[in-house]
């Protein structure tokens, strides 16, 4: 197995709150991590952190090998220049919590915008492929849609089809479910199935215990900036080793 | 150039957004001088009293008088010009200065004044029309040489750098609306009572809020009203709003006869000194202190006098009542604290 | 308020009883559907409608009987300067001096907005004193100010900051009073454009940023594609009415010596004094007319860039006349 996110001594504070801990995490390619744990716990600030959305204040994040946000030089790790911070992100696809297509643009502008502008992707083949994508995520009809004529589930199911289009190694997920209602929650996460299923390397922070249980192939739980427990999903979230997780789990119930 | 002047060095960028606005297309206004013509003698004949629709034009030669043109300064000399600068922004004073008939060029005793007394010293007239706030920036600042612009002589002004050469008198008067029957004696006590409008600024302003003074020490009360400008001081005066309207004499006899066929005719009620009770107030060519110009600037109009050019050009405009005998230098003025 | 009879299997067509009923009634409104000749529903008159309207026009007719038939107007030398060469200038000065401040100045104020929202603070706290500073100064002395400041600076030099420079200007010659009216204005122009601006942009959620960033969007396009144009929708009516007030505040400009349509009304007025009156309502009818110029730009412009905002967007003017002749039946 291929590691394709690894995070080493991560720690994060806002002021004098301590957000991440020295977090270690792994996370393989080709298979689902669900990152799990209560409000507050960091979990998003460390999705955040992979791909330098939240730059850390110490410690590092490499996805498949490489630095990310930083590079090593004399022994110290130094910040790169924002150019070259984002050109590392469009090789990470992110889908967000709270629904943030661009509203002024059309479903199919908002999904070749960045191939288009990061890739130099031509027009006419960024288009082909962004039909063949929002078909995949069951829109193929809302192309020439505005965000805002959507319901909020097709526009998370967009905002899937927008970050697919930069064919990334790796997709984060920041409780994409959250904000919806919950009718809608299904149609989200059958097209996270879906990708799941074809392979794709996903980390999904998640308050969805059942859907993580079925689709994560590792779960990683936590709590105050640390991680407290990870393993397979039956093992973390049927049978778990702390009475932390017990007990959060319990809640949920 | 004066040597005070500095110069300044702006960055590339700043300067470079300079350029960029100079390369749009600018159109200055300036005025055009009248019809003026050097004939073989080496006379100058300037046309007055022309482009209005209330004089007849009337041709004037003069001749270049080198014994006053020596005394100019050099700098002026060198540049040829006289710049000649005239408050009539945004709003005329007719007869004194004002838009032509050809409702462009400025015309009007002063700048043709200004012309007379450019042809005497030899120089080329370059009439400025400004507003009355940047003729005062630009006299002390060396920018206008001469201003004439009906300015009156006062020691205020001539504390704050300024030297006089006058070649009018300053007689003010009330406008009032003809069906009324008040009259000014002569005496601020027959202003008890009423509401007088003045512009800001003026000496005119000055001597009005010095009679205010002495009223309200009597127990008695006059109002005083600034406008923005004459014409809305117009507008109240036929509203009724205003009593009177206290400003430059030959003004208030101008909008007397334009407004005698309109529904709302005026009358003149009285005039008064510019420089208060004891002292005739005077209108003068208003220069930088220690220009030089100001001697050469008295002498060109007592030539002017002394040959009959300048009673001509007042006649022409209906203004020889105001007409004085001679060009004084910093005579005195209305005083700082007018008592 | 269901009827006391036993609940039926549909709901669609139950009505709800009058509470006094007859025995009649109460059979009639269960099969009420049988006796409609129609099943339209006919909408509620608005007889007080038509009667408020009716006193608004009268009023109207009554005040434009005031305007046309009172002699103070004189409607005759009105119709005489409106189109006078020296008012038309006047007006065609008036629309350089509004078109060109409000193009530098928008751009100035965008400039200046980004500079206030950069993260950089030299940019920030210049961005800051700039727009401090010339919202203070009243823009008749910035105005005076510049039209003298060759008497303070004869050069201008064009080269290294502090260096040597490679071009000299006489300042007299660069700033005419025409540029220096451009310039004034649009350095004042700049400073509200530029809190304009930035209010358009923070109404823009900061998701939005981040969206984009995450995408890996260079800062630029961000900016361009993204940002701004949401922004613009917030922009457009804050900055029309910007634009308005720039249009009649370029009056100020005589003060350099330029007369624009307001300047030139009020020095003609001021050797017509029988005609203030005409002379200034030719300059407001002018003022009306450029007004409802940009009120209708505007109007399409905001429609323009509310796609995406509303979920349809509103018909126009013409649309909506159309629709509601139809719907009364005058056209078809």
């Amino acid at each position: 197995m291929t590691v394709a996110v690894n995070v080493r001594g991560a720690v994060k504070s806002y002021g004098t709150n301590r957000v991440l801990d020295e977090v270690d995490f792994t996370a393989q390619a080709g298979q689902v991590t669900a990152i799990i744990g209560p409000s507050g716990s960091g979990k998003s600030t460390l999705l955040r952190a992979i791909n330098h959305l939240e730059p850390l204040d110490s410690g590092y994040v490499t996805v498949r090998g490489e630095l990310i946000g930083v590079r090593l030089h004399k022994g110290r790790l130094r910040e790169l220049s924002e150019r070259a911070i984002l050109r590392q992100r469009s090789r990470i696809g992110f889908v967000f919590q709270s629904l943030n297509l661009f509203p002024h643009l059309s479903v199919v502008e908002n999904v070749i915008e960045a191939p288009v502008v990061t890739q130099r992707v031509p027009k006419q083949q960024a288009i082909a492929r962004a039909k063949d994508l929002l078909t995949k995520v069951g829109l193929a009809d809302k192309i020439d849609a505005y965000p805002r004529q959507l319901s909020g589930g097709q526009q998370q199911r967009v905002a899937i089809a927008r970050a697919l289009a930069l064919e990334p190694e790796l997709i984060l997920f920041d409780e994409p479910t959250s904000a919806l209602d919950p009718e809608l929650v299904g149609e989200v996460l059958t097209v996270i199935r879906d990708l799941a299923a074809a392979g794709t390397t996903m980390i999904v922070v998640t308050h969805e215990i059942g859907f993580a249980r079925e689709v994560a192939d590792h779960v990683v739980f936590i709590d105050a900036g640390r991680v407290v427990e990870q393993g397979p999903p039956d093992q973390v979230l049927v049978a778990p080793r702390h009475d932390r997780t017990r007990e959060f789990l319990g809640k949920l119930v | 150039m004066p040597s005070s002047r500095r110069s300044v060095r702006l960055s590339l960028t700043a300067a470079a957004s300079v350029v960029a606005l100079a390369a749009l297309s600018a159109c200055g206004s300036s005025a055009a001088p009248p019809a003026a013509a050097v004939d073989a003698s080496g006379n100058t004949v300037v046309t007055v009293a022309a482009n209005t629709d209330f004089t007849t034009p009337v041709q004037l030669t003069v001749p270049r008088v080198e014994a006053i043109r020596a005394k100019l300064p050099k700098a002026v000399l060198d540049r040829g010009t006289l710049v000649i600068g005239v408050g009539g922004l945004p709003n005329s004073t007719p007869p004194l200065d004002l838009i032509g008939s050809d409702q462009k060029t400025l015309t009007g005793n002063e700048p043709d004044l200004g012309r007379l007394v450019a042809a005497v010293l030899g120089l080329t007239p370059d009439v400025q029309n400004a507003s009355w706030q940047n003729l005062f920036v630009r006299l002390k600042s060396g920018q206008f040489d001469a201003g004439f612009s009906n300015i009156t002589v006062t020691e205020e002004r001539k504390v704050q750098g300024l030297d006089f050469a006058t070649y009018r008198k300053d007689n003010l008067g009330f406008e009032v609306n003809k069906n009324t029957t008040w009259n000014f004696d002569g005496n601020y006590q027959s202003l008890a009572g009423k509401t007088v409008a003045v512009n800001t600024g003026t000496n005119q302003e000055k001597i009005l809020i010095e009679w205010r003074n002495k009223l309200q020490a009597e127990g008695k009360t006059l109002e005083i009203r600034n406008f923005a400008d004459t014409n809305s001081t117009y507008l109240a005066l036929s509203s009724g709003r205003i009593d009177a309207y206290f400003y430059p004499n030959p003004t208030v006899a101008y909008h007397v006869a334009k407004t005698a066929s309109t529904p709302n005719p005026t009358r003149s009620a009285g005039s008064y000194s510019g420089a208060g009770a004891t002292l005739q107030g005077l209108i003068a060519a208003t220069t930088k202190k220690d220009s030089g110009l100001v001697e050469p600037l008295a002498e060109a109009i007592n030539y002017l006098i002394e040959n009959g050019q300048y009673a001509k050009l007042l006649a022409a405009y209906g203004l020889d009542d105001e007409a004085i005998p001679k060009a004084e230098v910093n005579p005195p003025g209305l005083p700082i604290n007018n008592s | 308020m269901t009827s006391s009879s036993p609940p039926k299997p549909s709901q669609e067509t139950e009505l709800p009883q009058p509470v006094k009923e007859s025995a009649e009634t109460a059979e009639t409104t269960d099969d009420l559907v049988d006796k409609l000749e129609s099943r339209r529903v006919v909408p509620l008159r608005h007889p007080w409608r038509w009667v408020a309207s009716a006193v608004v026009l009268v009023l109207l007719a009554q005040a434009a009987h005031a305007l046309t038939t009172n002699d103070a107007f004189q409607w005759d030398a009105f119709g005489y300067w409106f189109t006078r060469p020296v008012v038309v200038e006047g007006l065609l000065l008036t629309l350089q001096l509004t078109g060109l401040s409000a193009v530098f100045g928008l751009l100035g104020g965008i400039v200046l907005a980004l500079m206030r929202l950069s993260r950089n603070p030299v940019l920030q706290s210049v961005a800051w004193a700039y727009i401090w500073l010339f919202r203070s100064i009243p823009l008749i002395v910035l105005l005076l100010f510049l039209a003298n400041i060759t008497a303070l600076y004869a050069t201008l030099s064009l080269g290294v900051p502090f260096g040597p420079s490679f071009v000299e200007f006489s300042a007299n010659d660069l700033l005419s009073f025409y540029m220096v009216a451009v310039l004034g204005l649009s350095l004042n122009e700049a400073a509200y454009a530029a809190e304009i601006v930035r209010s358009g942009i923070i109404s823009v959620d900061q998701s939005q940023l981040e969206a984009a960033s995450a995408l890996g969007l260079p800062k630029g396009r961000q900016y361009r594609r993204i940002i701004l144009p949401q922004a613009t929708r917030a922009i457009i009516p804050a900055y029309a009415n910007q634009l308005i007030g720039l249009l009649k505040g370029t009056s100020v400009v005589y003060i350099t010596s330029l007369l624009e349509l307001f300047g030139v009304v009020q020095s003609q007025a001021s050797i017509n004094s029988g005609q203030i009156i005409p002379l200034l309502m030719v300059g407001t009818i002018w003022y009306i007319v450029l007004t409802s110029l940009l009120s209708i730009v505007q109007y399409y412009l905001e429609r323009y860039f509310s796609r995406g905002a509303l979920r349809t967007v509103p018909p126009t003017p013409f649309q909506r006349l159309r629709s509601r002749l139809r719907t009364t039946g005058v056209a078809r």
